[in-house]
Parts: structure tokens; C-alpha cells; sequence
């Protein structure tokens, strides 16, 4: 499960919106318990792929090491990669699935005409053949998780 | 000893240390190390054969070690190694519009056939119905690709068409029917279209593409299908698919063989990294001019059809990066490798052509409606009536027929001497360069090539027939067949 907090989701929708109708793409940093991971910033990357952008995303690896520093720094962790997919379901496509990896969870938010739609988050496999959807639970700022929990 | 930065997930295994200190001289061997101590971290970093895994960078400190020495650039102490995925991605395909149309209880029962197939089932069907097709021509390719794609449900067709059914169109395009034969293609098409399934909406665009006006057309569709028959056209509609970011289901025929592969998608190669530049203006002949087998656009159009299908259901594996060649007179199918140009002009990592030119210029032909080029000079014609009374009255001259033999057994003109463009300069030698010598073809183009062979070698008194045979049949001998 992912759960990303109001701040951070807020500055996600902001930056796949502001960068219509082209993919944006960031980084989340946050905590990670179990399979629980929290995502309390996000951080905005370039999108440095050369070409159109409407329909591709690339991430410099400078910029995932420094956004990986900048996590250790804040005592957090690099919990995962965002991009937008512009009038198109949030989906894994199999660009995304062949340019994946396995270390993070992979958020996915649909843009339809310049307007937030929906979003999903993947897991790939080791060997980047398949991702699998992984429970995502976006703008809460606490665990309805552990509140059940708490409740029960 | 050299750090090693242990990315997040892979602290699991490595006792959560969000670093590992090894020694080694290298960074291979400070990774070997690593994997050593921690051998379940081995193969999220190495595959099988031993090799870092291609999603894998490795830094040493701020640098990819790929620009240094790779695994053998020397590890001191207090370097940093980290490990950094290489990530990227993409919709990279035709979009499925997030809210996908519903399809009634008439469509289910129309499209069962494909609603039961685990590949398409209603969601494909309903990609289908979302999706909007334009088709670049009405002709040859274009009229199985608009009866199969109107069949198969595609909800939006636009053409792209300005001409009318002619009688040489029905040999090959099936779309349009004798009756036709005068009619707007578009209009022609589209009438068959609506009768085969009236769900579908088409979309007549009744011009000529070009630069003022692709990518205003282009943009409302979700993929381009290329069944134009010249260069400037074939250039336009791949750079406005480049720059529009819309993939390009290419096709293209010629007497028996066929091509065909899907260009601009998926970061695969554009038509430009295949011809960086088009061949010489005259060199690749039109079906006018080089004639085609009438079932050849139906294999090859239904490639197109196919393909364009798949991208729209996102199944199967794209004819991308791949060019699909078919031989109908041996019955092959044989497959070229195509690769990216890293240095294309248009797609690119250094595109040098980031808006729309001029293609008429580029490929050297004229702006179609512009005067075409002065080959010859009026002077240097002659009517097809003249050169009946030249026949009559039997005045001394030479005519030469520059077509091929199989031409000249359709029709002929009374007294012509057969003899081939292509074999035409080794002749020369043959005539008097003070003789009056007279010139036909088909249609008047070869002809003039011909006379100016002639005339560059001295000659003075040559003549082209102005409009080749087929003016004859329409002023002189309507006995004669057009082709």
C-alpha cells in the first residue's frame, strides 16, 4: 500500500496539470514500514526525454541520485517514481514496464484535457515482464489503515 | 574501501544498512564484494550471465562509471558508490480516452466475433470505438484500410482525399464501384463506408495536404495511416506524425512488392532515419507511370489495417523497427531490421527540423497546381493534330514511341519506331542529327526527357508530342485505348 499526503498529492496533480500536454515526471520521498509507504514530498523532476513529450518520459539518473541524497538527508526514503499520462489511462504501459525497475512503486496519473482523472501505482517484476497494482491511497494525510486497526 | 549507498528496497538485504562499506580495488570488485557479503542482493543488482542489469547505473561519487572506466575504474577510500536506476516510461500509445464509450446491444451482436476473443473482448471494442483513424488517401491502400477499419468498428475515419474516380482507379480500389467513376473519392468512399457500418463517423478533408495545413488535421486523430503514392506527401505526414507525436502506419507498393512498418511510435525509427533524403525526382515510378498488380494495395493495406488495429488495442508486438517486405510474384514475406537514426533531422536527439517545410521543394517536383517545370517550349511541341497531318500528307520525318514493349502491344501510332527511354541514349547514334524527328509517350513526360537527350547531342529538329497518346485517343483516334 501507498499513500501519499495531501502536500505532496497536491504538487503531484499541480505538476502533471501545469506540464499538459506533455508527461511530467518526480520523484517521492517519504517512509517505508513493512509494505507501507508514506509519501510526504514530492519532488518535481525534469522530463529529459528528447522527442515528443506527450507521449514518453525520461528521468536523468543525476537527478534520481540527487533526489535519492535528498531524501537520506531529510532522514527519508526514496519511495518512488511519479509520471502523467496525458488523455490516457493511468496504466503501465509496456514503455513504462521496459524503462521500469523493480526498487520502487511506480504512481501513474491520468491527465484527461488538462484535468486530473485518476491515478495508479505499479509494481514491476525483477525482470521488467509485468507490474502489478499496488493499493494507492492519495490526499490522506493519516492511515485509514491504522485507523481501522485502532478501531478494531 | 569504498561506501556503497544501499537504495531503500534493497536494505532488506542487506541487514537494513542504508550503506555498505567494502573493500576492493574497483568498483567491480566493491560490488562483487557487496554481493559476496550479502549474496539474496546479488540478483536484484546482476541477471544470470553475471552483468549489472540493464536498469542499473552505477555512480561513482557523481559520475556513471560507464563514461570512466566501467567496472575496472579504480575505488579509493571515501569514494561513494550508488546504485541508480535508469527509469523512463511513456503512455507511448494511441490513447485510450480515459472514459471509454459504451457500446449498445446492436454493437455487442455486431462485434461478437471480436468480443470473444480474451484479447479484445468489450473493452477492446470500446478502445475501438474510441479511437479516430486518419487514412492519408482514398486509393489504392486506402480502400481496404477504410472498408476493414469501418468494419472492425473504429468509431472516428477521416480521409484525406481531393481527387474523383477515374476508370484506371477500379482495377485496385475496391471502395469505389463503376458507377463512381466521376465522383469525389471522399464522397465515393465515405457512402460505402456508412452503409457498411453506420456507427462510424467519417471525416472528409477534401484537400491536398501540406505543410499549411497537416498538423491542424493531424492533431484530432490518435493515429495516421500513410497511403499517399508521392515523396512530398510520404515526408510530410512522417514529420507532422514526429512532431505531433502520433504514430505512422506506413505503406507503400509497386508493380508485385510491397513495404510496410509502423513509423514515430514507441521511440522506435522514423521514415526519415530509413531515407534521410527522397531519390531524385523521376527515378521512383508512381503505379501511373509503373503500373501495380490490382490486389497488391489489398495485402499491403490490410497490413496497415492490421497493425493499426493492434495499436489501438495495445496487443501484440508492433511492426515497429521492423520493415515488412512482400513479394507477391514469389509469395515471400522477408523482414529488414530498421534502427533510429541517432543523427535524424526530425526525430532525432538533435533535430534540426522542428516545424513543418517545404516538401514540394525538398523533394524537387513541383507545387501540384504551380506551373510544372518548362521542359519544353512550345516551339518545341508539337499537337497531336499536326502530327496527324504530318501523317497524312507523308512527309519525310522519324517517330519514335520512348514506352515500354508492353505498352506498345496495348496501342500504338502508325509508323512509330519502339525504343525505350532507358535504352534510348544508346540510339542516338542511329539517327541524323539534321532529320525531322518527332517524340511520344504515354502521357508526354518521357518524351520530353528523350528530346532533350536528343538536343543536348546536336540535334535541331526535334519534336515532342504534346500530351503522348493519350491526346491522340482523345483528338485523333478515339479507336486508340487510354491506359
Amino acid at each position: 500500500m501507498i499513500r501519499i499526503e495531501s502536500e505532496p498529492w497536491a504538487a503531484m496533480v499541480a505538476h502533471a496539470r501545469h506540464s499538459y500536454p506533455n508527461e511530467c515526471c518526480g520523484a517521492m520521498l517519504g517512509s517505508i514500514v513493512g509494505d507501507h509507504k508514506t509519501v510526504r514530498v514530492a519532488m518535481p523532476l525534469e522530463n529529459a526525454f528528447e522527442g515528443a513529450q506527450a507521449t514518453r518520459y525520461e528521468l536523468r539518473p543525476e537527478d534520481l541520485l540527487a533526489a535519492d541524497k535528498a531524501a537520506r538527508k531529510r532522514n527519508m526514503d526514496l519511495v518512488g517514481i511519479y509520471h502523467s499520462h496525458p488523455d490516457c489511462d493511468a496504466y503501465f504501459s509496456k514503455t513504462d514496464l521496459e524503462n521500469s525497475c523493480p526498487w520502487y512503486s511506480f504512481v501513474v496519473l491520468s491527465i484527461h484535457k488538462g484535468a486530473f482523472h485518476h491515478a495508479n501505482s505499479w509494481l514491476p517484476n525483477l525482470d521488467q515482464t509485468e507490474a502489478v497494482k499496488e493499493e494507492l491511497i492519495y490526499g490522506q494525510d493519516s492511515d485509514p489503515h491504522a485507523l481501522k486497526a485502532v478501531h478494531a | 574501501m569504498a561506501k556503497i549507498l544501499i537504495p531503500t528496497p534493497l536494505r532488506q538485504f542487506t541487514r537494513k544498512q542504508d550503506s555498505v562499506t567494502v573493500h576492493g580495488a574497483t568498483v567491480g570488485e566493491a560490488l562483487n564484494a557487496l554481493t559476496s557479503q550479502y549474496p539474496d542482493l546479488r540478483k536484484h543488482i546482476f541477471n544470470d550471465e553475471g552483468k549489472v542489469r540493464s536498469f542499473v547505473n552505477v555512480y561513482l561519487n557523481d559520475e556513471d562509471i560507464r563514461y570512466l572506466s566501467k567496472d575496472a575504474t579504480a575505488a579509493k577510500d571515501g569514494d561513494t558508490i550508488s546504485l541508480v536506476p535508469s527509469i523512463a516510461g511513456g503512455s507511448a500509445m494511441v490513447s485510450p480516452l480515459t472514459e471509454l464509450p459504451a457500446l449498445s446491444n446492436d454493437e455487442i451482436l455486431r462485434y461478437s466475433r471480436h468480443l470473444i476473443i480474451p484479447e479484445v473482448g468489450i473493452e477492446g471494442q470500446q478502445k475501438l470505438k474510441a479511437a479516430k483513424v486518419l487514412l492519408v488517401g482514398a486509393g489504392g491502400l486506402g480502400a481496404p484500410l477504410s472498408l476493414y477499419l469501418t468494419a472492425a468498428g473504429i468509431g472516428r475515419i477521416g480521409i484525406v482525399d481531393f481527387d474523383v474516380v477515374d476508370f484506371t482507379n477500379l482495377q485496385r480500389q475496391v471502395i469505389h464501384f463503376t458507377s463512381d467513376v466521376g465522383r469525389k473519392k471522399l464522397d465515393s468512399a465515405a457512402e460505402k463506408m456508412k452503409a457498411i457500418n453506420p456507427n462510424l463517423e467519417v471525416v472528409r478533408h477534401e484537400v491536398a495536404l501540406s505543410s499549411e495545413n497537416a498538423l491542424d488535421i493531424l492533431k484530432d486523430y490518435d493515429l495516421v495511416v500513410d497511403g499517399t503514392d508521392n515523396f512530398p506527401t510520404r515526408y510530410l505526414v512522417n514529420d507532422a506524425c514526429v512532431l505531433l507525436g502520433k504514430p505512422n502506419v506506413y505503406g507503400s507498393i509497386f508493380r508485385f512488392e510491397g513495404q510496410a512498418t509502423v513509423f514515430a511510435y514507441d521511440g522506435g525509427p522514423c521514415y526519415r532515419c530509413l531515407y534521410p533524403e527522397p531519390p531524385p525526382p523521376g527515378l521512383v515510378p508512381s503505379c501511373a507511370e509503373g503500373g501495380v498488380l490490382g490486389i497488391l494495395p489489398g495485402t499491403i493495406g490490410l497490413i496497415q489495417a492490421t497493425e493499426a488495429v493492434k495499436l489501438i488495442l495495445g496487443i501484440g508486438e508492433p511492426l515497429v523497427g521492423r520493415l515488412l517486405l512482400y513479394d507477391a510474384l514469389t509469395m515471400r514475406f522477408r523482414e529488414l531490421k530498421l534502427r533510429k537514426n541517432l543523427d535524424c533531422p526530425v526525430c532525432g536527439p538533435r533535430p534540426t527540423i522542428t516545424k513543418l517545410i517545404d516538401y514540394h521543394q525538398f523533394c524537387g517536383v513541383p507545387q501540384p497546381g504551380a506551373a510544372a517545370p518548362v521542359l519544353e517550349t512550345n516551339v518545341n511541341e508539337i499537337d497531336v493534330l499536326e502530327l496527324k497531318q504530318k501523317i497524312d500528307r507523308g512527309d519525310d520525318f522519324v517517330l519514335i514511341d520512348v514506352r515500354e514493349p508492353h505498352e506498345y502491344k496495348i496501342c500504338s501510332l502508325p509508323g512509330a519506331r519502339l525504343i525505350p527511354l532507358g535504352e534510348f541514349p544508346r540510339h542516338v547514334g542511329e539517327f541524323n542529327p539534321g532529320s525531322d524527328i518527332v517524340i511520344h509517350c504515354r502521357s508526354g513526360v518521357r518524351s520530353a526527357k528523350a528530346c532533350a537527350v536528343l538536343r543536348q547531342n546536336g540535334f535541331q529538329h526535334v519534336r515532342n508530342v504534346a500530351g503522348g497518346i493519350l491526346a491522340w485517343s482523345d483528338k485523333v483516334d478515339p479507336s486508340v485505348p487510354k491506359y
